[in-house]
């Protein structure tokens, strides 16, 4: 439901003309390195291949006996072993999500070629989106079994329980030790912040990094998101929620989003990062530009924690101003990652949303959502699929929405099915809404689009 | 910035400069958008009104006291900062929302609303033409500072694991029959941000930072950016957190955080902090959004300064460098001097490493010359994502009662404290200036600085 009283066509208005950073000499910011952890591949090459073949990540959980769940299938990370990161005093901190962000962390800035020293330490920044951090099961099953028979915690028989007095638990369990992890492993010492913001905590967490170098304080940031729910609890909390495809036969085809007969989400976990510089500073250096990392919009849907309104009242005030931050209209977006998580309300709100931004370049623009073959990754989503959109910008190809097969009226898009696409993609968008009612989307631009310059600096 | 004579000018020498300039990294200068404070919004053991929580440390006796919410006769841990009787009905009234929150969102929601009704932008937007209203609504937004996880609601899955037995597929099985179909919304760390916007119908920019302590005194410094950088005209900015329960207080302990039974900041006495619970949440808006409905101003946000040591999650540099970056660049935002701060609300939560360091941050930025410094966490406890926020609130309830309340648990100054401009006794400030310091786990540190009008 709108508020009432919205005239149609009134988003726009509420943005503030006149108000682009981009045209108004603000700081640019370049994506010079990027590294991915998904349940399609443990690094950014083995991650593309599939999102290009649309090679479904969606398997049986075989990170614990799931069988007796309503969904005991998720996209799990598969024989992920910390290779680049093997500090083994770090790792002890670190749990699954955690090893997922120092190894994709690890890998973007290994890709940008360029890491934090002592003497710029203090001009970089680090911006995550973190997961809920809910217990590990089996330290819950250990205190339950010592102190919670009853169904009840005995706070008494919590003083000499295992879990409850291990510090190693409790630090593995805060919110902000991912960002703990990442600025002792590479020596950031600027504006660190960890945010959650549910399913949009990673588009939000590169928005606020961007943000930061605008500021001018800091030039560069490690800007990325985690997370990791595929455990008794996580499912629990989805399953409770009847949010999960149940089709426990069919993984691979169980998200469909955009399809008539998808019925809810694949469960996936990972991390994705990347290295954000300023751009003048990421051209001195020679630096392999992938993106500019140009616009970010934030809005509230304020309807239901769990739902986007069906007219998509809240998306477009997102869309709206990540366009307007860009200094961009929709004529310039040619690709659009759609938050597109295949459960019915999404889909349907983001297509509204889209065809109210869009309008008639809707039948123009691509769409696909990444989801369909890696799942949703709650708070590394939209990380991950801003890596997504800065590769589609660099190599000139746009990921598929798999398992598309029926048309939904309601979803009338310019959905990529069946092959990916090869052209040149001058914008990108990327959504991603929460629970909650956030809304993050981040656009991004090749970089010939900003100063004509090729990824490593050379004239058109 | 303000000018000459405008109505927050400031009042006691010296006169601060009001005029804050900031540079972008290219050096052409910025006109930064003045961001004002409308109104506040405070609870914890202290008080229900940030008034009131100012009277209670004035009186010079701690809220702290015995944890009543479980048994702890056994426990190596006793105390803190409890809101006694809480009674969600009178933080909440929506009474269908306490089936899907938890205490902190309790705290969280009371603190904002109060915020946002002491502003009375509510009422302004009501009485807007119809087709005005939503386009208010969308450049009003939400940014909290949340303390993420607690334990006590992982236990709601104690009956479904009695059920089991340890056997995972008939965890999964009984699920439904066990577990509050809510349980995973109800557990969300954005809930306060959900659930303000929902009631408040807030459309605008938003974030909810989990960053242990110093999420609330972000989200004041995020709110302000936003509304420099013109992304929003108002934004409610709120930091809650209920740490007191069980499993959180030994983890605390068990890591060498709580004291014994008083937080004493910066006493050579001094064994540790001390839980509190509770939110705080400041009203801030784009002078020219205050201006148009003749709202009461109450207070500016001047600036901020933000910066991270990066040694893991629960080191701190010994030398307070992370802190004197983060006021540093607090000082540099605002476009003040040392010798503009009235008086400095130091973190102070009662831990020997954090008060030394946070004493050696102070005596490398102000010498000598430093304003009366106080700290609000003895009186009652460590509110973790609340603690920058709601001392931020009371810092401005201080300011404009003239007064930096003593340390009342202060009885003799440590020696690594030596210089601190502590007093156990109230003092007046040396300007309507507070710069109010916050830090976290990971090595964090945050620094910001307000006025009264």
């Amino acid at each position: 439901m709108s508020p009432p009283g919205r005239p149609k066509g009134e988003y726009r208005s509420a943005q503030r003309e006149g108000e682009i950073h981009s045209t108004r000499g603000l700081r640019r910011v370049a994506v010079t390195g990027v590294g991915l952890v998904t349940p399609v591949g443990n690094d950014v090459a083995t991650t593309w291949d599939a999102l290009l073949a649309g090679r479904s990540g969606g398997a049986p959980i075989t990170l614990f006996d799931a069988s007796g769940f309503s969904t005991h299938i998720a996209a799990e990370v598969k024989g992920f072993r910390a290779t680049l990161v093997d500090d083994r005093k770090l790792l002890k901190f670190a749990n699954r999500s955690h090893r997922f962000a120092l190894e994709a962390a690890e890998q973007a800035m290994r890709d940008a070629g360029i890491r934090p020293t002592a003497a710029d330490a203090t001009r970089w920044g680090c911006a995550v989106g973190t997961g809920m951090m809910t217990a590990d099961y089996d330290d819950l099953a250990q205190t339950h079994a010592h102190c919670g028979m009853s169904g009840e915690l005995d706070p008494v028989g919590l003083l000499d329980d295992g879990p409850a007095n291990d510090p190693l638990v409790f630090c593995r369990g805060q919110a902000a030790e991912g960002l703990a992890l990442l600025t002792r492993r590479f020596g950031i010492h600027g504006y660190a912040t960890s945010v959650h913001t549910a399913c949009a905590s990673g588009g939000q967490a590169f928005g606020t990094a961007m943000k930061l170098i605008r500021r001018g304080r800091v030039d560069r940031v490690l800007a990325g998101g985690f997370d990791s729910m595929i455990s008794p609890i996580g499912i629990s909390g989805f399953c409770l929620l009847s949010a999960l495809s149940a089709d426990n036969e069919t993984p691979q085809r169980a998200s469909r989003p955009f399809d008539a007969t998808r019925n809810g989400f694949l469960l996936g976990e990972g991390a994705g990062f990347v290295v954000l510089e300023e751009w003048d500073m990421a051209r001195a250096r020679g630096a392999r530009i992938y993106a500019e990392l140009a616009g970010d919009g934030n809005s509230l849907s304020s309807y239901r924690i769990t739902d986007s309104p069906p007219d998509g009242d809240g998306p477009i005030q997102a869309m709206h101003q990540a366009l307007g931050d860009a200094g961009a209209t929709p004529a310039d977006i040619d690709y659009i990652n759609a938050h597109g998580t295949s459960t019915p309300m999404n889909d349907r709100s983001e297509s509204a949303a889209i065809r109210a931004v869009f309008g008639a370049d809707v039948a123009r623009v691509a769409v696909s959502s990444t989801k369909s073959t890696m799942g949703h990754l709650i708070a590394a989503a939209g990380a991950v699929e801003g890596v997504v959109c800065a590769l589609a910008i660099a190599r000139g190809e746009i990921p598929i929405n798999a398992n598309y097969r029926d048309p939904d009226p309601d979803c009338d898009l310019n959905l990529v099915v069946d092959a990916p696409r090869r052209q040149r993609v001058r914008m990108t968008m990327s959504n991603s809404f929460g629970f909650g009612g956030s809304n993050s989307c981040i656009v991004m631009r090749h970089p010939e689009e900003v100063d004509g310059r090729d990824a490593l600096g050379a004239s058109r | 910035m303000s000018a000459p004579g405008s109505p927050l000018s400031v009042a006691g020498p010296p006169q601060a400069r009001m005029a804050p300039q900031r540079d972008s990294a290219e050096g052409s200068p910025l006109n930064v958008t003045k961001v004002v404070i409308t109104g506040t919004g405070a609870v914890c053991a202290a008080g229900m009104q940030p008034q009131a929580i100012l009277d209670t440390i004035l009186s010079g006796q701690s809220a702290i006291g015995p944890i009543r919410q479980w048994d702890t006769t056994q426990w190596p841990a006793t105390q803190a900062g409890e809101i006694a009787d809480l009674d969600p009905r009178k933080l909440v009234p929506d009474r269908k929302l306490h089936k899907l929150i938890r205490r902190t969102d309790l705290v969280g929601l009371y603190a904002a609303s109060s915020a946002i009704a002491a502003s009375g932008f509510v009422a302004y937007r009501d009485a807007l033409a119809p087709d005005e209203v939503a386009p208010y609504n969308d450049r009003t937004g939400a940014i909290v500072g949340s303390g993420g996880g607690n334990f006590q609601n992982q236990y709601d899955f104690f009956p479904l694991m009695s059920v089991a037995r340890g056997d995972l597929p008939a965890f999964g099985r009984e699920l439904a029959d066990n577990v509050n179909p809510m349980w995973l919304l109800r557990t969300l760390p954005n809930n306060v941000l959900g659930h303000v916007g929902i009631q408040y119908d807030l459309k605008g920019t938003n974030a909810c930072i989990t960053n242990h302590s110093v999420g609330g005194t972000l989200a004041v410094i995020e709110a302000m950016e936003a509304l420099r950088a013109g992304e929003a005209d108002r934004v409610v900015a709120v930091g809650h957190e209920t740490p007191i329960e069980p499993q959180m207080v030994l983890y605390y302990h068990r890591v060498g955080l709580l004291a014994k039974n008083t937080l004493r900041p910066f006493d050579a006495a001094g064994d540790g902090s001390l839980f509190g619970e509770g939110a705080g949440a400041l009203m801030l808006e784009t002078e020219a959004s205050a201006n148009a409905r003749g709202a009461t101003v109450v207070g500016e946000v001047l600036g901020g300064g933000y910066a991270s040591e990066g040694q893991g999650l629960l080191a701190i540099r010994a030398d307070g460098d992370g802190l004197v970056r983060a006021i540093g660049m607090a000082l540099e935002d605002a476009g003040l001097a040392p010798a503009d701060v009235g008086m400095i609300v130091a973190h102070a939560n009662g831990t020997r490493q954090s008060d030394a360091s946070e004493a050696a941050a102070l005596r490398t930025v102000f010498g000598s010359a430093m304003p009366p410094v106080t700290g609000f966490k003895w009186a009652f406890g460590h509110l973790i994502a609340a603690a920058g926020i709601i001392e931020t609130v009371v810092a401005l309830a201080a300011l404009k009662a003239n007064v930096v309340p003593g340390i009342a648990t202060l009885a003799k100054l440590d020696d690594a404290c030596a210089g601190l401009a502590v007093s156990a006794q109230p003092r007046p400030p040396r300007s309507n200036v507070a710069l109010v310091l916050c830090r976290g786990f990971a090595g964090t540190n945050a620094a910001l600085l307000v006025r009264t009008a």
